[in-house]
C-alpha cells in the first residue's frame, strides 16, 4: 500500500513532466501538421541554455528561464521561416520536413556535444527539503514542478481560448482554407506556432533538467516518450497529451515497482500498438 | 544494330563489366570490402527507396528490419548450424513477417506520419530488446565469427557472391517499379485522385510493397552478417541510419538509380567522413538537411541534366556526318 | 468595384480558367451561372486568393489584387463564402463569427456586426454557444455567410449557398441574402445553381461555360430556360 502510494505520487510527477514535453509537439502538429522530429533536442538546447546561464554567468533561475525562453522563441520563428517554410511548398512536405527535422536534430544534438561536451550537467533544484505525510514523502521540489505545469498549462489554454493570436492557432489547426477565408495569415501563425511551440518545449526541457540528468543525447529519449504520448492521446490534441501523460506517467511509475524498470517501455509500445489499431485518433479526439 | 546502340547502354555494361573484372585487376582486400558494403547498403537503400519513395510509406526502421534480418541469420548459423543459402531466405521471411504483422498492418491504413512514428519506435526499442536476450543475440557485443558462405570464403568469393544478389534484388525491383503496383504508385504520387478512379487500393498495395520491401532489406541483413562475420547493435544506430538516409536523399529519391549511387558516393566517400572524428555526426546532418532544402533532386537530377546534354550532342552528329 | 481581365488559371497542368473577363459595380448584384466543373468556383478562389491566378489582372477598388496571399484581400474588403464552408467545427458559432472579424479594419465594427448577423439569422443568436460540428447543414450555412459579414466586407462572394438544402431552407438563405443587399446596399457575386431564385435578385449574368464566359447578360433581359439551354 505504501509503496504503490508511492508510485502513484511518482508517476503524477514524472507525468507532468512528461506532458509539459509533449505539449510543443502537438501544438505544432495541430497547427501546421509537420511532426517535429528533432523534438528532443529543442528539449535539451532550452535546458542548456538555461544551465550555462546559470553556470557560467550567475544569472539568477528565474531570469535566465525567460532568457531561454526569449531564445527558444527566436530559434523557432528563424527554424520556421527559412527551413520549414520554404519545404511546406514542396509536394512532398510531409515527409521532406520528418527527415529535415531528423538531420537538424542530430546536427543540433552533436553542436551541443561539440560545444559543451559529454559529462553529464543538471539544473539546481528549484527546493530544498521534502513534504511529509503520513508514510508518503515528497520533495517539495516535485511538487513545485507540478505547480508550475498546471500554471504552465491553465496559461496555454487561456491563451488559445481568449488572445487573437489562440484564437487563430485554433483556427488553423481546424481548417486552414476556413483561416485564409476570415483573413488569416497562415504563414505568421505557423511562425508563432513553432516559437510557442519551442518556447514551450525549452521550458520543459528545464523541468526536466532539474528532475533527471542532462546530456546531449538524452533528448532521443524524451522525444520517443513524446511520440508515444502524443499519438496515445490523439495527435494535435493537447488536452489529449496532457491526459495521455498522466495515464503513461502512472504505468511507468507502477510497472516499475511490481515488474521492473525494463518492462516500462515494452508495456507502453503495447498499449501504444492498441490504441493504435482500436482508436488511432487517440483517446480524446484528434485526428486520424 | 548501329541504330539501336545506345551510349546509356554501352554505360551500364562498362560499370558491370569493371565489376565483375575489378578482383583481378589488383584490388586490395580493402577495396573488395567496401565494394561488399556498397553492395549490400546499396539493397538497403533502394528497398527503403522503394517504400518511401515509389509507395509513399514513410518508413524510419529499415535499418531495423536489415537488423532483424541479420540476427535472424547469424543466429540460425552460428547456433543451428543452418547453412546459409537457407539462412537467408529465411532472414528475409522472418523480417517481413514481423514487420508486416506488427507495424505495416495496425499502420499503413492511417496517414502518413503514423508510418514514420510507429517504425522509428521499433527501430528505437530493439536496442534494449538485444540486451535484454543477451544469451541469444550477444546482447551489446553482438554476435561473432558467423559462419561465411561457404568454409573456407575469401574477400573475392564474398565479393561475387553480393554483386549476384545485389543483381538479382535490382532486378526485382526494377521489375515492381514498372509493374502495373509500380506504375499505380507513380499515380498515386502524381496525383492522388487520378489514382482513386484507376481503382487503386491504396492499402493492400502499399502493404505488398511494404512486405516485399521489408522481406529483401532482411535478406540483405542475412548477407551482410555471412559476408562481414559479425553484427552488433551498433550496426542499428543513429549512424548507419543517417547513412542510409543520406544515401536516398543524396541519391534522389523516388529514383531507380537514385539510391545505387547514393549509396556509391556514400560508402566510398565515408572514408573521408572518418577524417571528420568527431564532427561526423555533424556533418552528416548537416549534409542531409542541405540536400533536403536546396537540392532535393538529389545527385540524379545532375545526371538527367547530363544526359539531356549528350542526347543532344549524339544527336547532332548523324546530320553532320 | 471589381474588374477583372484576361484571367488565366490552371490546376496542374490542366488549365481551367480561359481568359475570364467580368466587371462587378458598386451596389450589383451579380449571378454566374454554368455547369458543374466550368471554372465558376476556380474564379471565385482566384479572385479570394486561395488559389492564385497564373495570368492576368483581377483590380478591387482600383487596385491589382491578383496573386497577393488571401489575408492581404480579406483586409481589403472583399469577402468569399466558400461553397465548402470550412467553418471551424470545434469551436462556437460566436467564436466562429468572432473570428470573422479577424482582419484589422473589422475590429473596431465587431459589435455592430454581429448584431447584423443576429438580425439577418435571429436563428444563431439562440445557437450562439452551440459547437459549429452540432448544427444543421442550413444552420452551418447561416454561421459561414454570418462569419463572411463579420469581416467588415464591401464585397460578398457567396458559392453556391443553397447546394444541399432542403427546399425551405434554400428559400431563407436566399431571402437573407436579397436582405443584405437591400439593407446594406451590398455588392454580391454570387454562383448558384437554383438559376431561378439567383435570377430574381441579379442586375446582371454571366453564364460561363469552359472555363471562358459565354455570354453577359441583363437580369431582366434573359429567362431561366435560355440559361438553361446554354448548359448544353
Amino acid at each position: 500500500m505504501e509503496n504503490f502510494v508511492n508510485a502513484l505520487v511518482s508517476g503524477l510527477i514524472s507525468g507532468s513532466l512528461y506532458a509539459a514535453m509533449a505539449l510543443g509537439l502537438t501544438i505544432i502538429y495541430g497547427v501546421s501538421r509537420v511532426f517535429n522530429f528533432g523534438h528532443g533536442v529543442i528539449a535539451v538546447i532550452g535546458a542548456y541554455f538555461t544551465w550555462y546561464l546559470l553556470s557560467n554567468f550567475g544569472v539568477p533561475f528565474l531570469l535566465a528561464t525567460l532568457l531561454s525562453m526569449a531564445f527558444m522563441a527566436l530559434f523557432g520563428w528563424l527554424l520556421y521561416r527559412f527551413t520549414i517554410n520554404p519545404l511546406l511548398k514542396k509536394p512532398n512536405w510531409e515527409f521532406s520536413t520528418v527527415l529535415f527535422m531528423l538531420g537538424a536534430g542530430i546536427l543540433l544534438e552533436n553542436v551541443v556535444l561539440q560545444i559543451f561536451g559529454p559529462r553529464v550537467k543538471s539544473i539546481p533544484l528549484l527546493a530544498e527539503g521534502a513534504l511529509k505525510v503520513a508514510f508518503i514523502q515528497i520533495n517539495w521540489h516535485e511538487i513545485l514542478l507540478i505547480v508550475i505545469v498546471l500554471v504552465a498549462i491553465l496559461a496555454l489554454s487561456l491563451f488559445f481560448k481568449y488572445t487573437r493570436t489562440g484564437q487563430a492557432m485554433r483556427a488553423v489547426a481546424q481548417s486552414v482554407p476556413g483561416a485564409q477565408v476570415v483573413g488569416i495569415n497562415i504563414e505568421q501563425i505557423f511562425g508563432m506556432t513553432f516559437a510557442l511551440a519551442f518556447v514551450v518545449t525549452g521550458f520543459s526541457g528545464i523541468l526536466l533538467g532539474t528532475k533527471y540528468y542532462l546530456n546531449p543525447h538524452i533528448g532521443w529519449e524524451w522525444m520517443v516518450k513524446g511520440f508515444v504520448i502524443v499519438t496515445f492521446g490523439g495527435l494535435g490534441s493537447t488536452s489529449g497529451a496532457v491526459v495521455a501523460a498522466l495515464i503513461l506517467g502512472l504505468v511507468e511509475a507502477v510497472a516499475t515497482l511490481y515488474l521492473g524498470a525494463i518492462w516500462v517501455w515494452p508495456i507502453w509500445f503495447v498499449l501504444f500498438l492498441i490504441v493504435l489499431l482500436l482508436r488511432p485518433q487517440g483517446i480524446l479526439g484528434g485526428r486520424a | 544494330m548501329l541504330k539501336n546502340f545506345n551510349w546509356k547502354s554501352a554505360l551500364y555494361i562498362l560499370v558491370i563489366a569493371f565489376i565483375l573484372l575489378y578482383p583481378w585487376l589488383g584490388a586490395s582486400s580493402y577495396n573488395k570490402h567496401l565494394f561488399i558494403l556498397f553492395f549490400i547498403w546499396s539493397i538497403v537503400a533502394a528497398n527503403w527507396n522503394l517504400m518511401m519513395g515509389y509507395a509513399g510509406i514513410n518508413s524510419l526502421g529499415n535499418i531495423g528490419f536489415m537488423a532483424i534480418g541479420g540476427y535472424t541469420a547469424g543466429i540460425l548459423a552460428k547456433s543451428f548450424g543452418i547453412p546459409p543459402l537457407l539462412t537467408v531466405p529465411i532472414a528475409g521471411l522472418v523480417t517481413s513477417l514481423v514487420v508486416t504483422l506488427a507495424l505495416g498492418l495496425p499502420a499503413l491504413r492511417l496517414s502518413g506520419i503514423y508510418i514514420a512514428l510507429l517504425t522509428l519506435i521499433f527501430a528505437d526499442t530493439l536496442p534494449s530488446l538485444l540486451t535484454q536476450t543477451r544469451e541469444i543475440t550477444g546482447g551489446a557485443m553482438g554476435l561473432h565469427e558467423i559462419p561465411p558462405f561457404y568454409p573456407g570464403m575469401d574477400k573475392t568469393g564474398a565479393y561475387y557472391i553480393c554483386f549476384v544478389f545485389f543483381l538479382i534484388v535490382l532486378g526485382i525491383i526494377y521489375r515492381v517499379i514498372h509493374s502495373p503496383t509500380g506504375m499505380a504508385f507513380v499515380a498515386l504520387r502524381d496525383s492522388e485522385n487520378f489514382a482513386y478512379c484507376l481503382g487503386v487500393n491504396k492499402f493492400r498495395e502499399r502493404l505488398k510493397v511494404f512486405a516485399l520491401s521489408s522481406l529483401l532489406t532482411g535478406a540483405a541483413g542475412g548477407m551482410y552478417v555471412h559476408a562481414l562475420g559479425d553484427i552488433s547493435p551498433t550496426t542499428l544506430g543513429i549512424e548507419p541510419f543517417l547513412l542510409t538516409i543520406a544515401m536516398i536523399e543524396l541519391g534522389g529519391v523516388g529514383t531507380f538509380f537514385g539510391p545505387i549511387l547514393g549509396a556509391a558516393v556514400i560508402v566510398f566517400g565515408n572514408e573521408f567522413l572518418r577524417l571528420a572524428g568527431t564532427l561526423r555526426l555533424t556533418l552528416l546532418g548537416a549534409l542531409i538537411c542541405t540536400i533536403i532544402l536546396f537540392y532535393p533532386g538529389g545527385v540524379i537530377q545532375l545526371f538527367h541534366s547530363l544526359e539531356h546534354q549528350i542526347e543532344r550532342l549524339l544527336k547532332r552528329k548523324p546530320s553532320t556526318s | 468595384m471589381l474588374a477583372i481581365k484576361d484571367l488565366d488559371s490552371y490546376y496542374a497542368d490542366l488549365q481551367v480558367l480561359r481568359g475570364v473577363s467580368l466587371h462587378v459595380e458598386e451596389g450589383e448584384v451579380i449571378a454566374l451561372f454554368g455547369p458543374n466543373g466550368h471554372g465558376k468556383s476556380t474564379l471565385l478562389k482566384a479572385i479570394c486568393g486561395l488559389q492564385p491566378p497564373k495570368r492576368g489582372s483581377i483590380q478591387f477598388k482600383g487596385e491589382e489584387i491578383a496573386g497577393l496571399p488571401a489575408h492581404q484581400i480579406v483586409e481589403r474588403g472583399l469577402a468569399y463564402i466558400p461553397e465548402e464552408r470550412h467553418l471551424f467545427t470545434d469551436m462556437t458559432v460566436l467564436e466562429n463569427l468572432y473570428l470573422g472579424a479577424y482582419p484589422r479594419h473589422a475590429r473596431s465594427a465587431v459589435k455592430r456586426n454581429l448584431e447584423y448577423v443576429f438580425h439577418i439569422f435571429p436563428r444563431l443568436a439562440e445557437r450562439r454557444n452551440q459547437l459549429c460540428s452540432t448544427l444543421s447543414g442550413g444552420e452551418a450555412r447561416m454561421v459561414a455567410i454570418g462569419r463572411g459579414l463579420m469581416s467588415e466586407t464591401s464585397l460578398l462572394m457567396v458559392d453556391e449557398p443553397s447546394i444541399g438544402l432542403s427546399p425551405g431552407m434554400k428559400l431563407a438563405v436566399f431571402d437573407a441574402i436579397r436582405q443584405i443587399h437591400q439593407e446594406r446596399n451590398m455588392t454580391i457575386l454570387i454562383v448558384e445553381q437554383e438559376i431561378q431564385h439567383a435570377l430574381e435578385m441579379s442586375n446582371r449574368i454571366y453564364l460561363m461555360k469552359k472555363g471562358q464566359i459565354a455570354f453577359e447578360r441583363k437580369g431582366e433581359e434573359i429567362q431561366v430556360e435560355e440559361i438553361e439551354k446554354a448548359y448544353f
